[in-house]
């Protein structure tokens, strides 16, 4: 779908999106197309229980005295409520209701609110980023969907006074959105197709916009002493590999980087301590913390943000085998201290924790994030609204969360308190893998906090949010991306020059 | 139960004496090392460093001398004094000792701290479960005097603390007594007791008063439920009361939706939250605190039975919301809709705290360390969390939002009490609950099934029972009687 803005005019064809604010307050567009036909909206609202809330919408079929197939009415809410994110959702729900409705043209008409925070330009620019985000569909494999199934909709144009300010306002929403669409596609494609060495070469294909992408395989990473990662991968046929990608925006080379760590298990059927057949499919989808980091520098390049940073993900595959390793092993990670696996399916964090160390040990950052889909007790904790934030920093936790508000990836600081870390005692290692169901995503997030040094550090734990069950107002069902965009956001404000 | 007092001058053949790390001798020590003796032992004796759980009892001539390791002056503090206290309270508790003086040289607040820490570690379940004691396990150490330059100041410090004290002990009490012991009728007995401390109890007639929701929950029984109303009103009549609330479920079966046997006896527990509650007002009679408090504790045993809530089944409570209960074990939030609703109308309170062993997903969310907090009121959120803190009972915030209404909507029913799909029903009964709490009251819900029992000994009580919330509820209900 395309996008573009146009100078006020009403369309000549395919459909036209109004605003009408809370109790049928009708916008400056909207009083034009009233009087221009005679009062149409005005007796549609009369009759109808449309009111202008938030998410309410009306369509009109063929509306008499306009050239457009379809009229949408979408409600705004009221004016004071009117922020980026509710022009996001705006744009997003207004596109869900015409993507198939058959039209190849969808236009969005946008007025200046009066007593409202946002101009015009930067509400047009928003509803645009939010369409796009609501268009993102992965139909690849779908071979014979009926073409009326299939989106109608080619083009999306918004049209207001000042165009030209919208697009650019626009311009830095189109990175981020290429971004978060890498993401999307890399978690929703099946693990036979994104194992450890296609992602790898996926990655390395942003090189073409000029990020620097390293990738080490088992041979070097053995060298290195990366026992934690690589027991992960060795049940698995698949070579288990690390990617290291390096945007370097910032005007000084030598500026410290911000560094973003994922985990990237392709696919995680729990090894020997294999899950339970029912949703195991799912487990595709333990790679979106990679995934995340991977459409971020995707973004950070394109709108070539004046900021250093390096993303390092692990990626594996976590078989069971005659070769995988055995709850009971003990391995020794890259950092020296030694680790019992007593679960094989808590493989998340052995592989943080070589990434971690790897990376805090090789690029001395500024600060530190990671993500990843790590335990199933954060979706008992905190169900699939927020991300679980954990952090050595109250700074860095509060840039992190301000991110999150304003891109509506809300995130919930987590304790890590010291009475969890004795949970992972082990009686012969330095500590154990796992800390009982109790309390789980606390003691994985102190795991891995024996992996980080003094480094400022924020541990994302995405396992309740990588993955939608239902449509929300920018993220259709399925991969979210959840993370792209709020760590766009924490750079854009805190890390990079202005 | 440790009787403990102050004293200007050690006295008896037992003194415990304080060392930092150093070693450094406290006046005390050093007074008592003139042969060079304890010197000689901290010399030699590795596992004495004068760290703060460092305890180590030396027979000597004239008695026992008891080295206890205070840690370094810096950072001194008053948690740090209680842990000292109980471990001190601890390591002798059955050593044959039976008077202990504690001459640790430090200020009289520090010292009442101490004293807290060995009276809060002073208690065990009662010995009437067993026909005869262990006589290896007896207590010998009965009594405690602190040594100090003002036991005036020690006691006036030590008088609000020894309340909480005494109060987490009833507490602990009933949280151990077995469901047979303490059904609905004996606990309301046990709480009529505390009307010998001032305390009005009202055994709410629940013939008059109609709380359909906790009739539902304890129509299974042959037990009835009950509602209890405890009324301690030191402040002026004018005040408008703290309004506490507990879940007091005897017995939780888990109704018709029973419960696997495996752990089914701990559910003995399930009225932790009341009995908290009762323990919180106790302690506010005990301290003659000028604040009017109200404990109001919904009480009933959830038993499968012909007579029981089925799911299914529809049930207008006394908010006049309707709710659909479709899991018979997640019954706690049931009682407590009615008794929120219940006491926001009659007692119009300035704030309400409701206390409950509510779900299993806060333990996976929060483990056993922390309890979970949830509420409509950022400043009242901020008190009991620091509150928490300053007593270790630590609390940690979690979401209360309307994002999970969707998730409670029946398909007959105004609410549903609970989603059947593995999430976040920590988060899911907040939310329920806070629909019967009316808006312009500050509310906050505490879910402890995390933490009402520990799982090992700690230094401020035994494996089991820790009566967790009356600490940090009197502790708030304290700062707040000053304001």
């Amino acid at each position: 779908m395309k996008i573009s803005f146009a100078k006020a005019a009403l369309p000549a064809e395919g459909a036209l999106v109004v605003g009408i604010l809370e109790n049928r307050e009708l916008s400056a567009t909207a009083q034009q197309i009233d009087r221009q036909t005679g009062g149409l909206i005005s007796r549609a609202l009369a009759a109808s229980r449309f009111e202008g809330k938030k998410d309410q919408a009306l369509l009109l079929v063929m509306p008499a005295g306009l050239d457009v197939s379809r009229l949408l009415l979408a409600g705004l809410g009221k004016v004071a409520d009117i922020d980026a994110q509710a022009a996001q959702n705006f744009g997003g729900n207004a596109l869900a209701q015409l993507l198939t409705a058959g039209d190849q043209l969808v236009t969005i008409a946008v007025d200046e609110f009066p007593g409202s925070s946002l101009s015009a330009a930067d509400f047009a620019a928003n509803a645009a980023c939010g369409a796009k985000l609501r268009s993102y569909r992965f139909d690849k494999y779908r071979t014979k969907e009926k073409k009326e199934d299939k989106p109608s909709v080619k083009k999306l144009t918004v049209s207001l006074a000042d165009s030209a300010a919208a697009k650019r306002a626009f311009a830095p929403f189109e990175s981020v959105i290429d971004g978060v669409f890498l993401t999307r596609d890399l978690v929703s494609e099946p693990a036979n197709v994104i194992y450890p060495e296609s992602l790898a070469r996926e990655a390395k294909a942003l090189a073409e916009i000029g990020v620097d992408v390293e990738i080490l395989g088992e041979k070097q990473m053995k060298k290195l002493g990366m026992g934690a990662l690589l027991a992960v991968g060795q049940g698995s046929e698949k070579e288990s590999h690390l990617v290291v990608l390096r945007w370097n925006g910032a005007t000084d080379d030598a500026e410290a980087p911000v560094a973003f760590i994922g985990k990237g298990v392709t696919f995680d059927s729990g090894g020997i301590s294999i899950k339970p057949a029912g949703g195991m499919e799912e487990m595709k989808w333990d790679m979106g913390g990679s995934a995340v980091v991977i459409g971020l520098l995707k973004a950070l390049a394109l709108r070539k943000a004046k900021v250093n940073a390096v993303g390092v993900v692990g990626l594996v595959e976590n078989m069971p085998s005659g070769t995988a390793q055995r709850p009971g092993d003990v391995v020794t990670s890259l950092s020296g201290q030694t680790i019992e696996v007593i679960n094989t399916d808590a493989e998340g964090r052995l592989v943080l924790a070589d990434a971690l160390w790897y990376a805090q040990d090789r690029f001395k950052p500024r600060v530190m994030v990671d993500l990843a889909t790590l335990t199933g007790a954060i979706i008992v904790a905190l169900g699939d609204h927020y991300a679980g934030l954990f952090s050595n920093d109250d700074d860095l936790a509060t840039r992190l969360q301000a991110a999150g508000k304003q891109v509506a990836e809300p995130l919930w600081r987590m304790p890590l308190d010291e009475p969890y870390d004795k949970l992972i005692k082990s009686d012969i290692a330095d500590m154990k893998n796992v800390g009982g169901r109790e309390g789980g995503s606390i003691t994985a997030a102190m795991f891995l906090k024996r992996f980080v040094k003094d480094t400022k550090w924020a541990h994302l734990d995405i396992a309740g949010v990588a993955w939608a069950k239902k449509d929300g107002p920018v993220t259709p069902k399925g991969a979210t991306a959840f993370g792209v965009r709020l760590l766009d956001r924490l750079i854009a404000d805190n890390y990079e020059q202005k | 139960m440790l009787s403990i007092g102050f004293t200007v001058k050690a006295g008896t053949d037992a003194v415990a004496v304080g060392v930092r790390p150093g070693p450094i001798l406290m006046p005390t020590a050093q007074a008592a090392d003139k042969t060079g003796m304890i010197s000689r032992v901290l010399a030699g004796a590795h596992n004495f460093a004068g760290e703060d759980d460092d305890v180590l009892p030396i027979c000597t001539p004239s008695g026992w001398l008891v080295l206890v390791g205070l840690g370094e002056a810096d950072g001194q503090n008053a948690a740090r004094l209680r842990r000292i206290g109980g471990n001190l309270f601890q390591t002798l508790a059955e050593d044959g000792i039976k008077h202990l003086d504690v001459a640790l040289d430090l200020d009289p607040s520090e010292t009442a701290e101490v004293a807290y820490g060995m009276r809060l570690r002073a208690w065990r379940p009662a010995a009437h479960y067993r026909s005869k004691p262990d006589p290896e396990t007896v207590w010998t150490l009965v009594s405690a005097s602190l040594v100090t330059r003002d036991p005036v100041a020690c006691e006036t410090s030590f008088g609000p603390l020894a309340a909480r004290a005494t109060a987490a002990d009833l507490a602990r009490d009933l949280v151990v007594a077995p469901a047979n012991e303490l059904t609905p009728d004996a606990f309301v007995k046990r709480l009529q007791d505390l009307g010998e401390q001032g305390i009005d109890v009202e055994d709410v007639d629940l013939r008059r008063h109609r709380l359909p929701l906790l009739q539902a929950v304890g129509q299974g029984s042959s037990h009835p439920p009950r509602l209890v109303v405890l009324r301690w009103m030191g402040g002026r009549d004018k005040d408008r009361p703290i309004v506490l609330v507990g879940k007091g479920i005897t017995f939780d079966a888990g109704g018709l939706s029973i419960k696997p046997a495996e752990d089914m006896e701990e559910m003995k527990g399930d009225m932790a939250g009341a009995a908290a509650v009762a323990g919180a007002v106790y302690a506010a009679a005990l301290r003659r605190a000028r604040v009017n408090v109200v404990g109001v504790l919904a009480i009933a045993e959830n038993m499968p039975s012909g007579t029981a809530g089925r799911p299914g089944d529809v049930v207008v409570g006394h908010a006049g919301l309707s709710v659909e209960i479709i899991d018979a074990d997640a019954e706690g939030r049931l009682i407590l809709a009615d008794a929120l609703s219940f006491a926001a109308e009659r007692f119009k309170p300035r704030l309400m705290i409701d206390l409950a062993t509510l779900t299993g997903a806060v333990e996976v969310a929060l483990g056993h360390h922390r309890a979970g907090l949830f509420c409509s009121d950022d400043l009242l959120a901020e008190s009991l969390l620091a509150a928490g803190e300053a007593e270790e009972e630590p609390l940690w915030r979690l979401p209360l939002t309307e994002v999970y209404d969707e998730a409670l909507k029946s398909a007959v029913a105004d609410l549903r009490n609970c989603v059947w799909e593995d999430g976040p029903d920590a988060l899911h009964a907040a939310r329920f609950l806070q629909h019967f709490v009316p808006e312009q009251v500050p509310w906050a819900h505490i879910d402890i099934a995390g933490v009402s029992e520990a799982e090992e000994d700690g230094p401020l009580g035994p494996e089991g029972a820790t009566g967790f919330g009356i600490r940090l509820l009197d502790h708030l209900v304290a700062d707040g009687s000053k304001g």
